[in-house]
């Protein structure tokens, strides 16, 4: 535990040998294609089959909506097809004729409020009617005394763009029915979860239903279910009697597989003359789709004594929103984080020194304290300026910093380990790995268990026939599986011990397991190679099952980030020069890929800050960059220097193992836009920091306004 | 985010004006729609015979073997690898020529294979994911990947290793810059840039292939 363990699964990625759902090639198989409403809002009024189903090639055809029925955005599924080729599949579905009467859409959070906007739900849907939803308003303290505190106020609104998953590897499945029963290879984030997706949707028996995932290409929080395109590969494959494997294209991913909701605040808060938070008035709203709520946490981390905020959904004609990495928190901690430099600003604080004092108590998943303090030093935030490089010349640098929390923890789960008489191991588990390294971290456990080094276990994950495992989302993978197969790899090591005490004359609480061996505690010479004790075991292999129980793992993460950026003032280009994060996850499991889910969230949220948008065009509801030339993300040039502090000290080993995948994506954002203010001496209180934002942002404050 | 084009090497389009119309409906895919209807008269002023639009034979060399394949003449290379050869190693991301994981090698170059018909590739020399590695023995571009853990999810993984390779066999000792500037052509969505830029670093001197 807690070494650098390299990723099991590396050579078969590195080799292309790793076969995903989208490399299933079954025997017979053909290609799905689904058919599209282009319009963001209309009505289907016919579907006509016929000529599609008369195309070369065809072996299915159905249509998804039926007359009368809404579609909702751009992209939501009315039809599909499939063919024997995947070109033919294409051409068969530009074939299906389907008549529609349009209706007026709604393409921007701004639209959708207006008094006389166009609705999106007529009627009841999903528990939505019109174009918005209150939700809760959260009070407390005094809100009036806590302004009277104030000797500074900040009053300004914050936002956060929509942003895509874009998972490299799109949405999709590969059906093949035997008789009544299905195997589906999808691209998922739980494969027991989708088998029961499969089974409520198809209206057959859970046990009919077996799902594969042994490799999948992302899913950040996309991938949660079988989804339209699931139920409908299923039917095309039962209609056409053959396997079908039906994949999304890149532009159907960004349109009708989940985004990032977007995040408004319009915000009040007070500060008093020392620096204490005293109040925080907030109206909050954002956009999931049509249909999906946008919640975010605010204010964020830090303690305002006395607030209140009311929260409205907002729905769009846009593809419904799905949980993103460390959903709610990237946007919650874009709008306090810069309000909290504004306020340091206004009472003369340094950032650092004015959020450490408006810090909630230190607990073990609270220690942002320290690591600000910790983090400063080594990034050497004393060399900070003021707001506002000073220096001359078009490129200004400046720094950043932000805290972010995260849940994770474990929400229980089931694993088999089996060791057979040649001493090989088998952990089944019914988990799956998103790149995360849940294959190598099965292995990891049970060798630790055992004393075996790593590569002598075989981990067996990703398929419905193993043990009950949820899905892995909210950073919950390693501490979920992690205890059941401790437990049941130290129970299938009771039993060996059993079987190997009375051959060495002890009992088997005297035994121990180390460094391959089976020996006495505290007498090494007194015991037996792994596999001599293996051969103990007879022609039944020692196979237990377990679960997972509290106490082996905890929920709470916390941590911080620091960033140093230049900015060309001349042509608003940021370039991010360093980020250093102090981070801490409980026991960490694998240090090589702990780093790597490091390394790769502060990524994904540069992306966030300086690249990502979907963009749908105002007058057309259409998603103008539905690809990814002008749906940027960071290359390799885009990358700066970053550095990890992993802060596994004793007090958070003990906590056990808590999850690292979402937690270090938070607030990276918030950090880089934070030292683009420090630079510029400009507030740009939305996202994304693009360069014509930036320049416009700066005229902005030079005539006297601002964005 | 930078086109992967070498400027040392200018792409060079090297045909007559008859081969031109002989090719112009595979230089990409829209015109291939366009010679369907054109191509008849085009053979009747100049000569050349019809391709398709149905399937037709294709006789490629990937990894130093020969395939042959019946595809129509619109199947891109990556297709016709990963659908008709199962050969699945290289990625189809964005399909358009954006992201870098269907990158292969051709004739010593890289190639966005999504964005390269099959037939045009005929008699060229195509090098992907699942032939780099000899046996059980990785390439040391993938091991070096391997070793860095310079990839999570895998599936940009196929793409950028071939990059590397290209890079590695183009500038064996390559500096930071060259690295950047090398993989600036592939795009990563788990965020594994800085692993992969650690092992690209670390290659030193890797014989060409």
């Amino acid at each position: 535990m807690s070494t650098r363990v390299k990723r099991f699964d590396g050579p078969d990625k590195v080799t292309g040998r790793a076969k995903y759902t989208f490399d299933i090639n079954r025997p017979g198989m053909i290609w799905g294609k689904i058919v599209r409403s282009p319009h963001p809002h209309a009505r289907v009024v016919s579907v006509d089959l016929s000529e599609a189903q008369r195309a070369p090639g065809v072996k299915a055809a159905l249509a998804w909506k039926d007359p009368g029925a809404r579609a909702l955005y751009q992209g939501d599924p009315v039809a599909a097809v499939a063919a024997d080729t995947e070109e033919r599949a294409n051409d068969a579905a530009r074939l299906v004729k389907v008549t529609y009467e349009q209706l007026p859409h709604v393409a921007s959070e701004a639209q959708a409020m207006a008094a006389d906007a166009p609705k999106v739900f007529e009627d009841v849907v999903m528990g939505a009617k019109g174009n918005t939803k209150a939700g809760n308003t959260d009070q407390q303290g005094d809100l009036e005394a806590g302004f009277k505190e104030a000797a500074h106020i900040v009053e300004q609104t914050y936002a956060t763009h929509v942003i895509t998953h874009v998972c490299l590897e799109t949405h999709g499945c590969v059906c093949e029915w035997d008789g009544d029963k299905l195997t589906a290879w999808v691209s998922t984030q739980g494969v027991h979860g989708t088998k029961d997706g499969f089974a409520q949707g198809l209206k057959i028996p859970a046990s009919n239903v077996r799902v594969i995932t042994q490799y999948m290409g992302g899913g950040f929080g996309s991938k949660f279910g079988p989804d339209a395109q699931g139920l409908i590969c299923a039917r095309l494959a039962q209609q056409a009697k053959l396997p079908v494997k039906l994949m999304l294209d890149r532009k159907e991913e960004h349109l009708d597989t989940g985004n990032r909701p977007s995040a408004f605040a319009k915000i009040r808060a007070g500060v008093s003359a020392d620096g204490k938070l005293t109040a925080f008035d907030a109206e909050s709203w954002g956009t999931g789709g049509a249909g999906a709520g946008a919640q975010f946490p605010l204010p964020y981390i830090y303690q305002f004594p006395n607030r209140r905020r009311a929260h409205t959904d907002v729905y769009i004609n846009a593809g419904q929103q799905r949980a993103m990495r460390a959903p709610g928190h990237p946007q919650g901690c874009f709008l306090t984080e810069i309000l909290m430099d504004e306020l340091a600003d206004r009472v003369r604080m340094d950032p650092v020194a004015f959020r450490i004092k408006n810090l909630p108590e230190g607990a073990p998943n609270r220690r942002w304290a320290d690591y600000f303090t910790a983090a400063a030093k080594s990034f050497g935030w004393d060399k900070r300026h003021p707001t506002g490089d000073p220096k001359p010349g078009p490129i200004k640098t400046g720094f950043g910093c932000s805290a972010h929390q995260w849940g994770g923890g474990g929400r229980g789960g089931r694993a088999h380990v089996d060791i057979a008489n040649d001493g090989s191991v088998v952990t089944k588990c019914g988990t799956q790995d998103l790149g995360t390294g849940t294959r190598t971290v099965v292995a990891v456990v049970t060798a630790e268990t055992l004393g075996l080094p790593a590569n002598q276990i075989k981990p067996e994950i990703g398929d419905t026939m193993y043990p009950v495992c949820g899905a892995s989302g909210g950073s919950t993978t390693a501490a979920s599986i992690t205890p059941a197969i401790r437990i049941a790899a130290g129970k299938a090591l009771d039993q060996l011990f059993s079987k190997a005490a009375p051959q060495l004359g002890v009992t088997p609480d005297m035994l121990m397991a180390e460094a391959g061996r089976i020996h006495v505690k505290g007498n090494t010479a007194k015991g037996m190679t792994w596999k001599d004790a293996c051969k103990l075991i007879g022609t039944e292999p020692i196979s237990v099952d377990a679960e997972w129980e509290d106490g082996l793992s905890s929920t709470g993460t916390s941590g911080v980030q620091f960033t140093e950026v230049d900015v060309d003032i001349e042509t608003g280009i940021v370039k991010v020069k360093r980020i250093l994060t102090a981070q801490d996850c409980g026991l960490v499991v694998d240090r090589l890929t702990a780093e790597s889910q490091i390394y790769g969230g502060i990524i994904g949220s540069l992306n966030f800050a300086l690249f990502e948008d979907r963009i749908l065009d105002r007058v057309t509801g259409q998603m103008v960059n539905p690809n990814m030339e002008f749906y940027m993300l960071a290359g390799m040039s885009d990358v700066p220097k970053i550095d990890i502090m992993i802060m596994d000290t004793p007090e958070q080993r003990a906590r056990g193992v808590i999850g690292i995948g979402e937690p270090p994506t938070v607030s990276t954002a918030s950090a880089i836009a934070n030292a683009v203010r420090n630079a510029t001496g400009v507030t740009i209180r939305s996202l994304p920091l693009h360069p014509h934002r930036i320049l416009a942002a700066i005229e902005q404050q030079k005539a006297g306004g601002t964005l | 985010m930078a086109h992967k084009n070498d400027p040392d090497k200018p792409e060079r389009v090297n045909v007559s004006r008859r081969s031109f119309l002989k090719t112009a409906g595979v230089s990409s895919l829209a015109a291939t729609v366009a010679s369907v209807t054109e191509a008849p008269l085009a053979e009747a002023q100049a000569g050349p015979a019809v391709v398709g639009p149905g399937e037709v034979p294709v006789q490629l060399m990937v990894n130093g073997k020969r395939l042959d394949l019946r595809i129509e003449p619109r199947v891109t290379l990556l297709n016709a690898l990963r659908n008709r050869a199962d050969l699945t190693g290289n990625k189809r991301v964005c399909d358009r020529g954006q992201c870098g994981a269907c990158t292969m090698i051709i004739d010593g170059r890289t190639a966005y294979s999504c964005s390269t018909l099959a037939i045009e590739v005929q008699g060229k020399q195509i090098r992907t994911v699942d032939g780099l590695s000899d046996g059980a023995t990785l390439h040391p571009v993938q091991q070096a990947f391997y070793d860095h853990d310079s990839l999570m999810c895998g599936f940009c993984t196929p793409g950028f290793i071939m990059a590397t390779v290209a890079l590695v066999e183009k500038h064996p000792n390559a500096t930071a810059e060259q690295v950047r500037k090398g993989l600036d052509g592939n795009i990563c969505r788990c965020g594994t840039f800085t692993r992969i830029f650690e092992a690209a670093t670390s290659l030193k001197g890797v014989a060409r292939g």
